[in-house]
């Protein structure tokens, strides 16, 4: 059934990012063409001037607007969908609480990525074409894989620790993408088991998990005092690695923590305390 | 075995009782109205079998068990609510509940749409209020459930369109499903009722065939419920 929900949500949620994706493909295309405006003689043309600043100016609203519509839709979706009138909808589906619950949570990381990944690409590729570099020549004078291997090897530093690097960070964002999402849905969770003022209250329970969130992230923060102590010399390598590696893997144990604990506080209050007016 | 039952059933909103130890069961093959004044508890009740609440005491059984996936999958409900998704239309609709309901019959709901002149292509949200109602109403009653739970079917709709509504709830269901009508428009619905439940502050008053209401107090369920619910 969760595929089912995937489908859904794709097609809820499809129809307000595809067009965002194609307005800010559109946006940076005609920023290209505005920069270079800007630089060549045509740019003295002051009408033609004042329209290419505001189609620069239009991109970074618009690099702007998409994530903050990614967020928008986060919240939105969960509270039209489950806790306003379609509620009576999707909570008399023959699925279980937690398939309703990773259906957003899934749907709304692909989107944060892909939203994300998008601008990184096409600010990427902006100041790519406008620096007149040639990728070729780039991809040249990149190190190839054995070099960085031997590189790293002289300072101490395997290859699997990189690895295990980046497979610590993908996870961070993955579980911290997750985590934010569900510190939005069980503060709406909770908020709507009350018959009055259920946004007032769902802002109220937003304030009081972070607060509990931040405690109990100090709380376990001791554990990271040694870290305190150490001093990475200056390009010791495999020194600052080892100290990222373990601020990471942290984080990743407070942010399953957090996530863990404000999933039990969404799907217990949706199961539970479910009121829909 | 009871399609529906309720055993010392309550459901309390902080001091106020909605639903106070109702005990209650509902056979298949039967069209009940679930009648009572505004405020008496019908909505709460069907709510509690959709389990969209939870129940403060007892419980609720739906074939024999608890609210849940299993029993979502045969209990069809409208609620009192324009509860579909307002970017979607007809189509996409039967799409969605053929997907998540094995027991969509989309052919009886294509003929129903076509029969009413609906456009399959219409947005939810450019219809009208009555024509939102009648989508609502043929989604649900074209699945084949084992029960019916419609809350104030008739409600805001016009003369005709009750008619129709009436009719199309007799046509469609299956004779081994149970129907519970919600309403407090008696009169209308009285035609088509096996059975009554008459509630009020919570309470069930009375369960009753139809027919020994007529026979035992010689009098319609309208005329009926007008004596006992007299202000």
């Amino acid at each position: 059934m969760l595929s089912k929900l995937l489908k859904q949500e794709f097609r809820a949620t499809g129809r307000i990012m595809l067009p965002v994706f194609g307005a800010l493909l559109i946006l940076s295309v005609l920023a290209n063409f505005s920069i270079r405006l800007l630089d060549s003689s045509a740019g003295n043309n002051t009408v033609l001037r004042i329209l290419a600043v505001l189609v620069l100016v239009f991109f970074g609203a618009a690099i702007f607007g998409a994530l903050i519509v990614t967020l928008w839709l986060m919240v939105t979706r969960f509270y039209r969908n489950l806790l306003k009138d379609e509620g009576y909808l999707m909570h008399t589906l023959p699925v279980s609480v937690h398939g309703l619950v990773w259906s957003k949570l899934i749907v709304s990381l692909v989107w944060f990525l892909a939203t994300g990944l998008l601008i990184m690409l096409i600010v990427f590729l902006t100041a790519l074409i406008q620096s007149g570099t040639n990728i070729s020549e780039i991809l040249a004078q990149l190190p190839s894989w054995a070099e960085v291997r031997e590189m790293l090897a002289s300072q101490g530093i395997r290859s699997g620790d990189i690895t295990l690097f980046c497979a610590e960070f993908i996870a961070l964002v993955l579980v911290g993408s997750i985590a934010s999402s569900l510190h939005f849905y069980a503060a709406m969770s909770m908020g709507h088991m009350f018959s009055k003022d259920k946004i007032l209250l769902s802002i109220v329970f937003f304030v009081a998990l972070s607060f509990v969130m931040s405690l109990l992230t100090n709380l376990l923060g001791f554990r990271l005092h040694d870290l305190a102590t150490l001093t990475v010399e200056n390009g010791d390598v495999a020194m600052l690695l080892f100290y990222m590696r373990r601020l990471l893997l942290f984080s990743l144990g407070v942010e399953l923590l957090q996530g863990a604990l404000l999933y039990f506080a969404t799907t217990l209050s949706l199961r539970r305390g479910l009121n829909l007016a | 075995m009871p399609i529906l039952e309720c055993i010392d059933l309550s459901k309390r909103f902080g001091k106020t009782a909605a639903l106070d130890n109702v005990n209650l069961s509902i056979e298949p093959g039967r069209v009940i109205g679930l009648l009572g004044p505004n405020g008496s508890g019908k909505t709460t009740l069907i709510k509690l079998a959709n389990g969209l609440l939870t129940p403060s005491d007892g419980e609720i059984l739906i074939d024999g068990e608890a609210p849940g996936p299993k029993s979502k999958a045969i209990v069809s409900y409208l609620p009192d609510k324009e509860y579909l998704p307002d970017w979607m239309c007809p189509k996409q609709l039967m799409d969605f509940f053929e997907d998540f309901y094995a027991d969509f019959d989309r052919a009886r709901a294509e003929e129903m749409l076509a029969r009413l002149g609906l456009d399959p292509a219409q947005k939810v949200k450019q219809m009208s209020k009555g024509t939102r109602e009648k989508v609502q109403l043929i989604l649900v009653m074209s699945r084949r459930a084992k029960l019916y739970l419609l809350d104030e079917p008739i409600g805001g709709v016009d003369p005709a369109t009750r008619d129709y509504i009436l009719d199309t709830i007799i046509r469609n269901y299956n004779p081994e499903a149970a129907v519970v009508i919600s309403t407090h428009l008696i009169a209308d619905v009285e035609q088509v009722l096996d059975e009554v439940i008459f509630i009020q502050n919570g309470q069930i008053l009375l369960q009753s065939d139809v027919d020994s209401i007529r026979e035992e107090k010689g009098k319609s369920v309208d005329q009926y419920f007008r004596e006992v619910f007299k202000c």
